[in-house]
C-alpha cells in the first residue's frame, strides 16, 4: 500500500496564529522585560535591573501579600470543602442530581456579573447594611469593601463561592473512579468509615486531587476580574493582586518594560508550580 | 441493628441540612439579583428578599433605553466573538490535532509540545505585547482581530485535546479511506470530523463560554463593547443604582443560565474536562 505522507498545511493555521499572538507576544515581553520604555519613546536597554526592582517595590509587595493570602486561602477551603461536598452528592438520586446542578451555577456565570452582585451586597450602601439596619442591628453596619482586611476577606469569599461547585465536580469524577468492592472489602475487614475514606478513598483519589488544587491555585494567581469590579484594587493600592497590579503598571502608567518583568515572573511562578505539582503527585498515584 | 439504623438516618438527615443550607447560600445573592431587577430602588434596600408583585420592569427598560449602553450592540459583538471564535478554534484546532496524532516524526512531536506551553500561560502577559504588536502592524482594534485572539488563547487546550481524541481512535477507516483514492482533506472532514463530535461539543463549551464570559481581553484590548465590558463601563465604578446594575447582570446572566440548564450535562463535562485529561 502506498501510504500517503500528511502534509504540514493540516497543522499551519494553528501554528501561524498561535504563534504571531501568542508565542510571539511572550518573547516580546522578556524582550521588554530587560528594557526600561513607555511604550512611546526610545527604549533603554538596562538588563535586568527591572527584576531588581520587583523584589523592592514596596506596592507590589503587598500585591503579593493580597494575593497570596487569596490563594491559600481560597484553594485550603474550596478543596477541603469541594471534597466533603463531593463526597456528599456522590449518589445517584434526583436529590443529588439539584445539588449538583445548583452548586455548579456560580461557575457558568460570568465573573463580572457576580462580581456586580456582590458588590451591590457588600457595598456601604448595599443590601447587606440595609438589611442589617432593618433589623436594628446597625452597631453590625461595616465598610466591608472600603477596608483592607474585611475587603480581602469578601474577595475570598466570593472566590469560594464562585468555584466551589467546580472543585466539587473535580472531586465527584475523581470519585467516581474509586471501584465499590474496594470499600466492601474494607467493610469486610472491619473497617469504619474512617478507615475507608483514610486508606480507600484517598490514595485512589491523589490525581484528581492534584488536578484540584493546581487549578485552584492557577485560578487565584490570576485573579483579577473579581478586585477589578469589587474595589479596583482600592482603597489606595490596599486590595490589588499581582495581575492587577500588572495591568495598573502596564495600562496606566506604561511602565511596559516593568510591567512585563513581573508577568515573566508571574509566568514563571505559575509554570514552576505546575511542574512542581504534576511531577510530585505522579510519584504518589496509586492504580485502583 | 436498629440502633445502626438510627444513627444512619440521623447522619442523613444532618447532610441534608448542610446540603440544603450551603445551597441556600449558593443561590441567595443570585435570587436577590433577579428578583430586585423588577423593584424601584428604595425597594431594593428596604426589603431586599420580597418576591416583586407586581413586577416592576422600570430597570430593565431604563437599560434597554440608555443611550450610552447600546445592549443590542454589546450582545451582537458577544455573540459574533463567541460563535466565531469558537468555530475557527475548532477547525484549525481539529486540523492541528489531525497532524499531530497521525504523524509521529521529531517535527510532530516537537510541535506539539510548542502548543501545550500556552496551557501555563497567564495571559496577563500577553496582553501588552500585543497591543503594541498589533499597533506596529496597523492592525485596528475591534471585533475581527479580537476573534483571532482569543483563537490564539484557546489552540493550546482544543488540539490537546482533540490529539488526545484522535489518538484513541481506529486508524483503519482513514485507511480503507485512502485505498479508495479520498483525499486527506476529504478523509478528514467527510470520515474523521463527524467521529470526534463528542470532543468538539466539549470544546466548543469550554471556549464559547470562555469567551462569552471573558472580561479582561476585550477590556484590555481596545476596549471592545461585549457584553462583559459594555456592562462594566455602562455601571461605572460608582454607581449605587443597584436597580439598574441588576437588569445589567439579568441580561448579561440569562442567556447562560438557560443554555446551563438545557445542557447542564454538556456543560459540566466542557469545563471540567479540561482540568481532568490535562
Amino acid at each position: 500500500m502506498k501510504k500517503k505522507k500528511m502534509s504540514f498545511g493540516f497543522a499551519a493555521p494553528a501554528f501561524v496564529i498561535y504563534t504571531v499572538l501568542l508565542v510571539i507576544p511572550i518573547l516580546m515581553a522578556f524582550y521588554f522585560s530587560l528594557n526600561k520604555w513607555n511604550g512611546f519613546n526610545e527604549m533603554t536597554f538596562i538588563g535586568l535591573n527591572n527584576y531588581l526592582n520587583v523584589f523592592k517595590d514596596s506596592r507590589l509587595g503587598n500585591a503579593v501579600g493580597n494575593t497570596a493570602v487569596i490563594s491559600i486561602v481560597v484553594v485550603l477551603v474550596v478543596n477541603v470543602l469541594g471534597l466533603g461536598l463531593a463526597m456528599l452528592v456522590n449518589k445517584a438520586s434526583a436529590k443529588s442530581n439539584i445539588f449538583r446542578t445548583v452548586f455548579f451555577i456560580p461557575f457558568v456565570l460570568s465573573t463580572v456579573a457576580i462580581s456586580f452582585v456582590w458588590k451591590s451586597i457588600l457595598s456601604y450602601n448595599g443590601v447587606l447594611n440595609s438589611m442589617l439596619t432593618a433589623l436594628g442591628q446597625s452597631g453590625l453596619v461595616g465598610n466591608w469593601l472600603g477596608k483592607q482586611g474585611p475587603a480581602i476577606v469578601c474577595i475570598i469569599l466570593v472566590e469560594i463561592w464562585r468555584t466551589l461547585g467546580y472543585h466539587m465536580m473535580l472531586y465527584l469524577a475523581a470519585l467516581q473512579t474509586v471501584p465499590q468492592e474496594l470499600y466492601e472489602a474494607c467493610t469486610v475487614d472491619g473497617g469504619n468509615r474512617w478507615d475507608k475514606f483514610r486508606n480507600v478513598t484517598l490514595p485512589l483519589i491523589i490525581p484528581g486531587m492534584s488536578v484540584s488544587i493546581l487549578m485552584s491555585i492557577i485560578n487565584e494567581l490570576r485573579m483579577y476580574d473579581v478586585v477589578k469590579i469589587m474595589t479596583d484594587g482600592g482603597p489606595g493600592y490596599d486590595t490589588e493582586t499581582v495581575v492587577y497590579n500588572i495591568v495598573s503598571q502596564g495600562f496606566s502608567n506604561n511602565m511596559v518594560g516593568y510591567s512585563s518583568a513581573i508577568s515573566v515572573v508571574l509566568f514563571l511562578v505559575i509554570g514552576a508550580i505546575s511542574i512542581f505539582i504534576v511531577t510530585k503527585m505522579s510519584g504518589k498515584e496509586v492504580e485502583a | 441493628m436498629k440502633s445502626m439504623h438510627k444513627e444512619k438516618r440521623r447522619a442523613n438527615i444532618v447532610q441534608n441540612v448542610i446540603l440544603i443550607l450551603l445551597g441556600i447560600v449558593v443561590v441567595l445573592p443570585i435570587y436577590i439579583a433577579v428578583v430586585n431587577t423588577f423593584k424601584q430602588s428604595d425597594l431594593i434596600l428596604n426589603d431586599p428578599l420580597s418576591i416583586p408583585i407586581p413586577p416592576i420592569l422600570d430597570n430593565i427598560i431604563s437599560v434597554l433605553k440608555n443611550p450610552n449602553a447600546n445592549l443590542m450592540q454589546m450582545y451582537g459583538n458577544s455573540i459574533i466573538l463567541m460563535v466565531a471564535g469558537t468555530a475557527i478554534t475548532i477547525v484549525v484546532a481539529s486540523m492541528a490535532a489531525y497532524y499531530l496524532a497521525r504523524v509521529s516524526t521529531r517535527f510532530s512531536k516537537s510541535l506539539r509540545i510548542y502548543f501545550l506551553i500556552g496551557i501555563m500561560v497567564p495571559y496577563v502577559i500577553v496582553y501588552l505585547p500585543l497591543c503594541i504588536l498589533l499597533r506596529n502592524m496597523n492592525i485596528p482594534f475591534g471585533v475581527p482581530i479580537l476573534i483571532f485572539v482569543f483563537v490564539s488563547g484557546n489552540i493550546s487546550f482544543a488540539s490537546f485535546m482533540y490529539t488526545n481524541y484522535i489518538h484513541s481512535l481506529p486508524i483503519e477507516l482513514e485507511e480503507a479511506a485512502s485505498i479508495d483514492g479520498a483525499s486527506q482533506f476529504q478523509i478528514f472532514w467527510q470520515i474523521l470530523f463527524p467521529l470526534i463530535r463528542p470532543c468538539t461539543v466539549t470544546i466548543a463549551i469550554f471556549v464559547g463560554l470562555g469567551i462569552w464570559n471573558d472580561f479582561q481581553t476585550p477590556l484590555l484590548m481596545g476596549q471592545v463593547k461585549t457584553i462583559t465590558v459594555g456592562i462594566y463601563t455602562a455601571v461605572g465604578p460608582f454607581s449605587a443604582n443597584w436597580g439598574v446594575v441588576f437588569a445589567y447582570v439579568f441580561f448579561a446572566a440569562v442567556p447562560v443560565i438557560v443554555a446551563y440548564l438545557c445542557a447542564q450535562k454538556n456543560f459540566i463535562n466542557g469545563l471540567t474536562a479540561g482540568a481532568l485529561k490535562g
